[in-house]
């Protein structure tokens, strides 16, 4: 056996705040990713009577309490939720907050705040890993200079202690629309935070787009690589468009002026860019132990993402960590 | 799911059931939907999503014999495309003619020696293969035979037997599937049939749905022909037909008034079959063999054949594997 267990990420279900509202929506999404081979699922923050499964007083409202959710998932055949996604730009309707910035050290206290309220569910649902967007779009706050990377250490090395405390990994988030996918930028905050409270969470998709190897990434910050996901890419953003401002909307959802109609697909997608082979072999030697979360993101056909990365886990990903375990043995 | 879960799943020596697809597929291709015979990669992309699920085969259409030939070398270049996935074979074929009282109708003798050469010339395309069942619905449409009577239903299972004979020359069973729009779907009249059959050429198929809606109790009817019954459709519905439901002109299957889709995919909300006991009776009776899973027309009213086929498949793994597998 490894240390490695498997998840997949539900955010591909949910396109519009209207959709993946009903319990039984998420019972026969939950059955897919199950008989598909994953023990996990990956949740992402959302706020607002729309997002059931979007932070712990949604799902207390929907449950009756996180042990009732835990129980439904149980009875979907999911182990645990492996990990929550939280965007602290995202302003919360429960908490009547606005959104926050972790380059403005006014924003700290409350990120800290809405940390810990993900990391204490987390606990009580089996995960370990709070995965958190590292830093705002490029195209909006400019570049990251060193003191801009401080704050975002500060920030991130309170927040990761924070969630230490109930037993939550923080793992940053690095996507193609951020600033840290230039040269040493990475580097640098990850020397600036606490090694002990803050690590990586590898997306392979993300990186890829951003014109990064996700496998010359797991090797450069080995032991600090928390959480990874595994996503497809089936383009990349080599015109630097990320840096427009407004680029959430201009080039992720609109492709940019190539008009990419999608970035991200499930692992081993036709034409997709990403060795999945390669990075669990790179996972492997640096001993990575935790949660590889499949993600398509969006998909035009969820269940059917959800089974074609089952079938590449299985047939091709299991036999490979299969193997690096016999080798140890021998 | 586990990877210890996922080891004890294709663990086989000791399985006593195996599960195989009925191929029954559509998926959003560019240009709108398509089935997956549509290009060797929607052909794979289907197939790897029963392997992930666990299927350990598939059943097919024989009608889709002449794009194996033209588009993969014949049935066994194309079982071959089947195991490069995992999978094992082909186990069933379901033979979907086009019943006509002029020239293709079991009650109608001389229409006879027209389906038998069908059969002679079948068995032979699919001879590089081996296969458990060749499927039939052993009559015509309900109201292209009705008033049914019993001469009706000796005649038909007097083609039937020799029709089973030619199969077994092949190593293959003659095995009847009773829609519930077919003119052989009631109980008595499927008692009837079966009386005039030679269980050493007919055997029976048991779907669990058409039966379901066709008010004879799968369960009960299994049970009573077990010792002569060589695979299932295990699917589900959520109605039962009414009226003149099966006899409806010109299709009941998917143009009843009544029912828009009368078709679910095991482990669906509100469904009529009972597969807990289906499976203990099947338990009960020590089967050993495929069971086949079904869902045609998933894709209606908004449902996914993906999202139906998982579905399905986990309710044969945490419910009904429990009971025997």
């Amino acid at each position: 056996m490894t240390d490695i267990r498997w998840g997949y990420a539900l955010n591909q279900w949910k396109p519009q705040f209207d959709d993946f509202v009903r319990r039984e929506q998420h019972e026969r999404a939950l059955k897919t990713v199950s008989i598909a081979g994953f023990e996990g699922v990956e949740l992402t923050a959302g706020t607002g009577r729309w997002e059931p499964l979007g932070n712990p007083q949604q799902l207390i409202a929907n449950f009756g309490s996180l042990t009732g959710f835990r129980e439904f998932l149980s009875g979907c055949g999911i182990a645990a939720v492996s990990s929550w996604f939280y965007d602290p730009q995202q302003r919360s309707m429960e908490h009547l907050t606005p959104p926050y910035s972790p380059l403005v050290a006014a924003d700290v206290t409350g990120i800290v705040t809405r940390a810990e309220w993900f990391a204490g569910a987390l606990a009580q649902l089996g995960g370990s890993v709070l995965v958190v967007r590292a830093a705002p779009s490029a195209g909006d706050v400019g570049p990251l200079d060193d003191a801009a990377l401080r704050r975002l250490a500060d920030c991130w090395t309170a927040v990761g202690r924070a969630t230490l405390a109930h037993g939550v990994r923080t793992a940053l988030h690095v996507d193609f629309l951020s600033s840290l996918r230039r040269p040493g930028a990475l580097d640098r905050l990850l020397g600036l935070a606490d090694p002990a409270a803050v690590g990586l969470a590898v997306d392979t998709a993300e990186l890829t787009v951003a014109g990064l190897d996700p496998v010359e990434v797991i090797r450069r910050h080995r032991g600090r690589v928390w959480h990874v996901q595994y996503k497809d890419a089936l383009a990349a953003d080599t015109d630097e468009e990320y840096l427009q401002p407004h680029a959430e909307y201009s080039v992720r959802q609109r492709g940019g002026s190539r008009e990419i109609p999608r970035w991200f697909a499930e692992p081993g997608a036709h034409g997709g860019l990403v060795d999945f082979a390669a990075v669990t072999r790179a996972l492997l030697d640096i001993g990575y132990a935790g949660w590889v979360v499949f993600e398509s993101d969006q998909s035009p056909h969820p269940a059917t993402s959800a089974l074609l990365g089952g079938y590449l886990l299985q047939r091709d990903l299991r036999p490979v960590t299969a193997a690096a375990v016999e080798a140890a043995a021998r | 799911m586990t990877a210890d879960q996922l080891a004890q799943r294709s663990e086989t020596p000791e399985r006593r059931i195996k599960w195989s697809y009925m191929d029954h597929w559509r998926s959003n291709g560019p240009a709108g939907p398509v089935d997956q015979w549509h290009s060797h990669r929607t052909m794979s992309s289907f197939l790897k999503q029963i392997k992930a699920v666990g299927f350990d085969a598939i059943d097919t259409f024989d009608f889709r014999l002449w794009q194996m030939y033209g588009d993969y070398g014949g049935p066994a270049k194309y079982q071959e495309m089947v195991q490069d996935h995992g999978l094992e074979r082909i186990v069933n074929i379901f033979h979907a003619a086009d019943y006509d009282l002029r020239n293709y109708a079991p009650h109608v003798p001389e229409t006879h020696e027209n389906i038998l050469e069908d059969f002679r010339v079948t068995m032979g395309h699919w001879s590089s293969v081996e296969l458990d069942n060749i499927i039939v619905m052993p009559a015509t449409l309900y109201y292209d035979m009705e008033p049914v009577t019993e001469d009706k239903l000796k005649i038909s299972a007097e083609l039937w037997n020799k029709v089973g004979e030619i199969t077994a020359g092949y190593g293959v069973k003659l095995t009847c599937h009773h829609e519930f729009f077919c003119g052989i779907q009631s109980e008595p009249d499927i008692e009837v049939f079966y009386s005039y059959t030679d269980p050493r050429y007919v055997s029976l198929f048991i779907d669990t749905a058409q039966h379901c809606i066709a008010s004879v109790d799968p369960v009960a009817l299994y049970r009573r022909h077990a010792h002569r019954v060589s695979g299932f459709h295990f699917k589900d519905t959520r109605n039962v037909a009414a009226g003149d439901d099966h006899r409806h002109r010109p299709d009941s299957e998917i143009m009843a008034p009544t029912t828009g889709k009368w078709f679910y995919e095991m482990g669906t909300p509100h469904g009529l079959v009972d597969f807990e006991a289906m499976m203990t009776a099947v338990r009960d009776n020590d089967y050993r063999g495929w069971i086949s899973v079904e869902h045609d027309k998933a894709n209606k009213d908004g449902g996914d054949y993906a999202e139906s086929t998982a579905i399905a498949r986990w309710y044969a793994v945490n419910v009904l594997e429990k009971i025997y597998r």
